[in-house]
């Protein structure tokens, strides 16, 4: 496992020369799109002008025009970025996971399956529609461990009979092996009712939530603030969140700074980070040598592998050796 | 007349509320007591096993030895109440804990694999010990919280419920178990 540090000279010196091909690549479609954005506008002018002319503006027609613009101006977009977005993730993602460990495989196009995402138990809704890419399975320090972007939504109809799509999460999912045995299960949710009602109107909310299972209190004050935990077993609840272990989630809560949901089930631990994007995706107004963008792709990926040694996952239980 | 008998029904309601609340503390309590019972079981299990396998060895500590002997048979014994019980099991950890320690010191008994494999699975039950320790230290609170506080207490006063002892939480036991550290010196 390589830190931060090492991975970035990794970035900068190994993949340069790969870099600086794509950065030519990027390049080039950076002018191209400049150009036929600029003759789009020209053209939409002129034929905007002479719709107002002969309809008015807040014709259905001129409307569409404008809708009609808009949609081609998105499939340009995608069609001219979607190569740079392979080449991308093919000569720079995957040599990078590559040196992290050379256990884990990575395929861009796949994701974790909808039945481990839901057996995490994590989102009590159901799923309409359920996507995902930048698929990364292997092994770290004998622990195995599968991640990817995962896009989960659901459908609901208005009184108008219009459907409308809500995210019920986006970001990453992780699963791995965890290092104890259980039959229970308990999950961990970010703590909205007591930050918002306060401890006693809020735990009083969340002792009533009819969709969980019992809810537990944990002995640790800090973690109690950010987090309600629920589960089937109030003993192996604890059996598993020992207080280095609440300690060990807290401080990685407070790196990655989005929403945590983590579940034990089935003998797996199952982590969602809600970080409500797309990652690794490249952005290509953005230069690949540019620092912060590099940053955010090594440290990504160190956080969510790093996961396995950050909680310990591969300090096995002796028995499970 | 309506309105005595509104006030009336509501706080007939309250004190059902409350009753039930209060039933529902104790019985948790006496529940996850039962699995702390089955964790502590495991581990007397284990006892006389390892004192017959250490006994050779560790000439000076008979005392410990001796004294675990002890209280897991006091333990064992059939009807002895839930404080008595968390008393002996205090006294219990630290006995096995001098036990462990002791056996730094003789080299013999590191290599020895029966020995070995017991006091590992030891260490994995003491974790879940602690788990079942905590599980019932916070039932126990809630109750207890439930039984002084007004207005649950004029409730628990006619219901003749009475506070309950908490397990004491050592300072090495919020440290979590480290195996590996253990064995690898």
């Amino acid at each position: 496992m390589k830190s931060v540090s090492e991975l970035t000279d990794f970035y900068y010196k190994e993949l340069y020369p790969s870099i600086n091909k794509l950065e030519e690549t990027r390049k080039r479609i950076v002018s191209q799109l400049k150009f036929y954005g600029g003759m789009g506008i020209v053209a939409f002018a002129i034929v905007a002008l002479w719709m107002g002319k002969n309809f008015g503006l807040l014709h259905p027609l001129s409307i569409a025009l404008v809708i009609g613009f808009i949609i081609l101006a998105s499939i340009t977009y995608r069609f001219m970025t979607n190569g740079y977005a392979k080449d991308f993730k093919a000569k720079i993602i995957t040599p990078m996971i590559g040196a992290i460990d050379p256990h884990l495989l990575y395929n861009p196009d796949f994701m974790v399956s909808q039945h481990l995402f839901e057996r995490s138990e994590l989102f009590k809704h159901s799923i309409d529609r359920y996507s995902g890419n930048d698929y990364v399975k292997g092994s770290i320090g004998g622990v195995s461990l599968e991640f990817s972007d995962i896009h989960a939504e659901y459908q609901t109809r208005d009184s108008k009979g219009r459907t409308q799509w809500h995210t019920l999460f986006r970001g990453l999912f992780l699963v791995a092996e965890f290092n104890k045995h259980f039959k229970a299960k308990t999950v961990i949710l970010p703590d909205y009712a007591e930050k918002s009602f306060g401890s006693l109107i809020g735990g009083w909310l969340q002792s009533i939530n009819f969709t969980r299972e019992g809810l537990i209190r944990m002995d640790d004050p800090e973690f109690e603030k950010h987090f309600v935990v629920y589960g089937s077993d109030q003993i192996e609840a604890r059996y598993i969140l020992t207080h280095s272990m609440m300690k060990r989630i807290l401080d990685f809560q407070r790196r990655v700074s989005h929403p945590l949901f983590i579940s034990f089930v089935h003998n797996h631990i199952h982590v969602g980070i809600a970080t409500g994007k797309d990652l690794f995706e490249p952005a290509v107004f953005t230069s690949l040598l540019d620092y912060k963008q590099t940053m955010e792709y090594v440290n990504t990926l160190q956080n969510t592998i790093g996961l396995v040694e950050e909680l310990k996952l591969n300090e096995k239980l002796w028995s499970k050796e | 007349m309506q309105i005595f008998l509104i006030v009336l029904g509501a706080l007939a309601l309250i004190a059902i509320l409350m009753y039930n609340s209060l039933i529902g503390k104790k019985n948790q309590v006496e529940n996850i007591f039962a699995g702390v019972d089955t964790v502590l079981k495991k581990r007397y299990d284990l006892i006389p096993n390892l004192v017959a396998s250490v006994e050779r060895y560790m000439e000076h500590e008979k005392d410990t030895l001796e004294k675990v002997t002890q209280y897991r048979a006091q333990a064992m014994k059939p009807g002895i109440s839930d404080d008595q019980k968390i008393a002996l099991d205090a006294k219990l950890t630290a006995a096995l804990g001098s036990i462990t320690v002791a056996m730094e010191g003789y080299p013999d008994l590191k290599a020895n694999e029966n020995v070995m494999h017991l006091q590992r699975s030891l260490s994995e039950i003491e974790e879940q010990i602690s788990a079942a320790r905590r599980a019932y230290n916070q039932a126990v609170t809630d109750l207890n919280n439930a039984i002084e506080m007004f207005p649950t207490n004029l409730m628990a006063g006619w219901m003749n419920l009475q506070r309950r002892a908490v397990f004491e939480i050592t300072v090495t036991e919020r440290q979590n178990v480290d195996v590996n550290a253990l064995f690898n010196r």
